[in-house]
């Protein structure tokens, strides 16, 4: 919902000034970055399934541009644009407009155009302490404006990735259930075929081409892989060039090579996505799928156990925050932990709040390095609408 | 009362097969005016408005509710539609103007056979270019949604006016979603279609648009018109 009249516009703009405060107070610099973007960095960033929900339009030059869908990018580009050190710590929140198409019709929940009031933390090493005190500032904002029903849902794409190393895969094999993960459309089936062999032997080529191709020797496996083509009559057309298609039939080749994932890896991987319920608890659930394995300093287990105490620390209440394994699978950008801010009246499906941490956010926007960065923000007509709600 | 407004594609071969059809079904369209009007009537029909439109147009009145029927190709529908299912009535079949919209790669990727493949090569093509693989298309909106329900992200989108079975032999993309009835085209240009890359099996229908402004009557006239219609199609039933 756009502000609908004066008042509400006003009454809008004073939730935003608490917000801002908040987040002012805990050392956050406030910046306006640009609404138009450069519509290249979202697309390759996020890809085209925000892109369908982005309002791309091209200016009279010909240049590709968006309304920015969100703020977190813009303000990685005013980081980049500022330092030539994409690494160098810096804190910054904003409140303003992102714009998202609606497929299914824009409504009060749903707006095309809506005001996010966020945090960007980047360059802070200290992992977990950054994650749990970006979780507590968006606590202590939505209080500030007055909204005390929350709960709290966190997701950590970093346990998956600890699984498949205590599940004993290959390299090949967690690369492959790591991307596939992210896609859980297709997950459930790439188990599957997993389980039979590498890859459903899907390549129409020929076992002796496939056989005799050679990653220690690339120009001989190139000119088997153009022998073959020739032998067809097929054409070399387009981009891709000879040796993009050899490097790629190489891999198939070693895929078929590669044994196939073990039932008890299966099993694993299948009760890990299914862990979901109180925070408190999801640690110890999956400490005991890993049989112990998965403990120790560093690991991702141990982070999540941390963060949590710091959580309690910072005065946030563990009884109100859930874990799902599966939380986090369709965001395309975060890379560890993922989390909700939610409203019993609201649902599932409109967070007041969400943020996470996105370490390879600002490579993508044009770094060239990965940088740490934690974030959120804050869907402030929600949040209005629930305060509102609540005060009636 | 209100008149029904039924549009009709103006030009090309699904303009034939749709004159064909409803002479079949024994409904006499007639131009009104001179012979190049844009507007027409149906003997015997008097509460129909006859009008003349591209395909493309047709799907978009229908969006809009500016018209109550119209025949053109399902995959227009689907493409110019978000929500066609709560939007539009697929009123009948019609047996014509068949054409599927498929995901087509150059034939030389020998090593490329499904979506799932697709998939792999994404990221080592980015690696390598420095970008994503790109997909010339016009529909781009069925190609986002198709590619969505198989979890394939890592693609651009480049949109295309026309010819754009050319555009990976051009360079400009690296393989396209686009119509095809026979296959001919894509094979002249040296292109392939995925084993699981059937988008849509399209052919044009008897659309009724659910936001148009309807009263009984209206709808009875259109019960009329479908009967008439479907009767005309060998072992046809109305779809709804």
């Amino acid at each position: 919902m756009a502000a609908v009249s004066t008042r509400s516009l006003e009454e809008l703009e004073a939730q935003a000034r608490v917000l801002l405060s908040v987040f002012t107070n805990a050392d956050y610099e406030t910046v306006a970055p640009a609404i138009i973007q450069p519509a290249d960095v979202f697309l390759d960033v996020v890809g085209e399934s925000l892109r369908a929900r982005t309002y791309v339009f091209t200016d009279p030059d010909g240049a590709e541009l968006c309304l920015r869908p969100d703020l977190t990018v813009p303000t990685c580009r005013l980081h980049l644009a500022r330092y030539a050190d994409p690494g160098t710590p810096a804190r910054y929140c904003y409140n303003g407009a992102a714009f998202r198409f609606q497929p299914q019709a824009a409504d009060a929940r749903h707006p095309r155009e809506f005001r996010q009031a966020g945090i960007e933390r980047f360059g802070d090493r200290a992992r977990e302490e950054a994650e749990a005190e970006t979780i507590a500032i968006v606590i202590k904002a939505i209080e500030s404006a007055g909204l005390k029903d929350w709960s709290i849902r966190l997701g950590d794409l970093g346990l998956f990735s600890s699984v498949l190393d205590v599940a004993g895969l290959s390299p090949r094999w967690k690369k492959r259930l790591d991307d596939a993960f992210l896609k859980p459309l297709s997950f459930r089936e790439a188990l599957k075929t997993f389980a039979v062999s590498a890859r459903s032997a899907s390549a129409s080529v020929p076992d002796a081409l496939l056989s005799s191709l050679r990653r220690d020797d690339r120009a001989a496996s190139e000119a088997a892989v153009a022998a073959y083509l020739d032998e067809k009559s097929i054409e070399l057309i387009g981009t891709r060039a000879l040796a993009d298609i050899t490097a790629h039939l190489i891999g198939i080749a070693e895929d078929r090579e590669e044994k196939p994932l073990d039932a008890a890896a299966v099993d694993l991987i299948k009760r890990y996505v299914g862990v979901s319920g109180p925070a408190t608890k999801a640690g110890a659930i999956i400490d005991k799928l890993l049989n112990g394995l998965g403990r120790g300093s560093g690991t991702a287990l141990e982070a999540y156990d941390r963060r949590l105490a710091l959580l309690a620390n910072s005065g946030i209440d563990l009884d109100r925050v859930t874990f799902s394994a599966e939380f986090g699978r369709t965001l395309a950008y975060y890379t560890g932990l993922v989390f909700e801010v939610h409203l019993k009246a609201h649902g599932p499906e409109s967070p007041i709040a969400a943020g996470g941490r996105y370490d390879g956010l600002m490579r993508a926007a044009g770094a060239g390095i990965d940088v740490p960065a934690v974030g959120a923000a804050i869907h402030t007509e929600r949040l209005w609408d629930a305060v509102r709600g609540g005060a009636q | 009362m209100s008149k029904l407004t039924l549009a009709i594609p103006s030009k090309g071969r699904l303009m034939e097969q749709t004159t064909d059809m409803f002479g079949r079904a024994g409904l006499v369209v007639r131009k009104a005016g001179h012979a190049r009007g844009y507007r027409g009537e149906i003997d015997g029909l008097a509460d129909v408005d006859v009008v003349y439109m591209s395909s493309a147009e047709i799907a978009e009145a229908l969006r809009a509710g500016s018209i109550h029927l119209g025949i053109t190709g399902e995959d227009l529908i689907r493409e110019s539609i978000s929500d066609a299912e709560t939007r539009i009535r697929f009123v009948q079949k019609l047996g014509f103007g068949f054409a599927d919209v498929v995901v087509a790669v150059p034939e030389c990727w020998i090593d490329v056979t499904t979506v799932a493949d697709l998939e792999d090569i994404a990221f080592p093509f980015r690696r390598r270019h420095g970008r994503w693989p790109r997909v010339a298309t016009k529909y781009t909106n069925m190609t986002r949604r198709f590619f969505a329900t198989k979890g394939f992200g890592d693609y651009r989108i480049i949109e295309s006016a026309g010819a754009t079975e050319g555009a990976p032999a051009a360079g400009t993309a690296e393989l396209i979603v686009d119509i095809t009835t026979t296959g001919e085209t894509l094979k002249a240009n040296g292109l392939r279609i995925l084993d699981d890359g059937v988008i849509l099996k399209s052919q044009a229908n008897l659309f009724a648009s659910n936001v148009a402004a309807w009263t009984p009557a209206l709808e009875n006239l259109r019960g009329a018109i479908a009967d008439q219609i479907a009767h005309s199609i060998p072992g046809s039933v109305r779809s709804k």
